[in-house]
């Protein structure tokens, strides 16, 4: 009697939309990701234990370690320049949340160069989050 | 002899396409690894700046004041340390006050440190303080 012998099925798995699929996810985080323009401006930020985690805002002015004064990662000269831009950034804006501006300085800067920025953020119409380090109490 | 038999075959194009999902997933794993979900801590302050003016202090008389003369912090004139800042400001409760009575005026020398001047806008906004800038005028 002769005997035959079954065929094996090939098993594969399909793949041929795996590159679609990945393509697709890089295409899904390259938009969800904000590229930090500010990364390069070096400050040591201060600290205290009364602040909390706040949400993001879409105009950010550093005064780093120098004094030099940055708004969304370009360098300015001056306090005006700052009233001006955060000015104009908010034109139209009327909630609150629309008009939130972050604001990072160097704990080692004096009054006489932070101050003057804070008042033009308050004078163009933004409220200001000052964002520092959490400092743990003992 | 037939033409069918001297007609060159075509060689059949095609790109190459195995190692797409291959080099998209490497992509993935690049942006996955360079991400970092950055969290802001800080707290919001709307700061409303007024200006040194004799008669404005005499009505005002009873407006708490903090002073700041470079690393010194007094309330009411009186030196204090951060901590005791913090009690004052709480005994004060103003979370029970009317919007205007709320306001504890901040006049920092030009000396005045970011970090000591963060410190305090901090425990000012957690008692729930409205911080209003003293400004010299010219």
């Amino acid at each position: 009697m002769k005997l035959h012998r079954r065929r094996r099925m090939a098993i594969s798995v399909p793949t041929t939309s795996m590159g679609d699929i990945a393509f697709l996810l890089i295409i899904f985080f390259m938009l969800c990701s904000n590229f930090m323009n500010e990364a390069n401006i070096r400050i040591a930020p201060p600290t205290s234990p009364q602040i909390e985690i706040v949400e993001n805002a879409s105009i950010s002015i550093i005064i780093d370690e120098e004094g030099q004064i940055h708004v969304n990662g370009k360098p300015v000269d001056s306090d005006a320049a700052v009233e001006a831009i955060v000015e104009n950034a908010l034109q139209g804006k009327t909630t609150d949340e629309d008009r939130f501006v972050i604001f990072r300085c160097d704990r080692t800067i004096e009054k006489r160069i932070f101050e003057p920025v804070l008042e033009a953020i308050t004078k163009a119409g933004g409220l200001i989050i000052a964002v520092g380090d959490k400092q743990e109490q003992n | 002899m037939s033409f069918e038999s001297l007609r060159r075959k075509r060689k059949e194009t095609a790109v190459p396409t195995d190692s797409l999902s291959d080099i998209a997933f490497l992509l993935i794993i690049f942006f996955i690894l360079a991400t970092s979900i950055q969290k802001i801590a800080g707290f919001r302050t709307d700061l409303p700046s007024g200006s040194r003016d004799q008669q404005t202090q005499k009505a005002d008389d009873k407006t708490p004041t903090v002073g700041l003369k470079g690393d010194r912090i007094q309330f009411n004139e009186e030196d204090v340390s951060i901590d005791e800042l913090r009690t004052k400001l709480a005994a004060l409760r103003l979370k029970e006050r009317s919007e205007e009575r709320r306001v504890v005026l901040l006049d920092a020398s030009a000396e005045t440190g970011y970090q000591t001047y963060y410190s305090v806008m901090a425990a000012i906004t957690a008692a729930d303080g409205v911080i209003g800038i003293m400004t010299e005028d010219d």
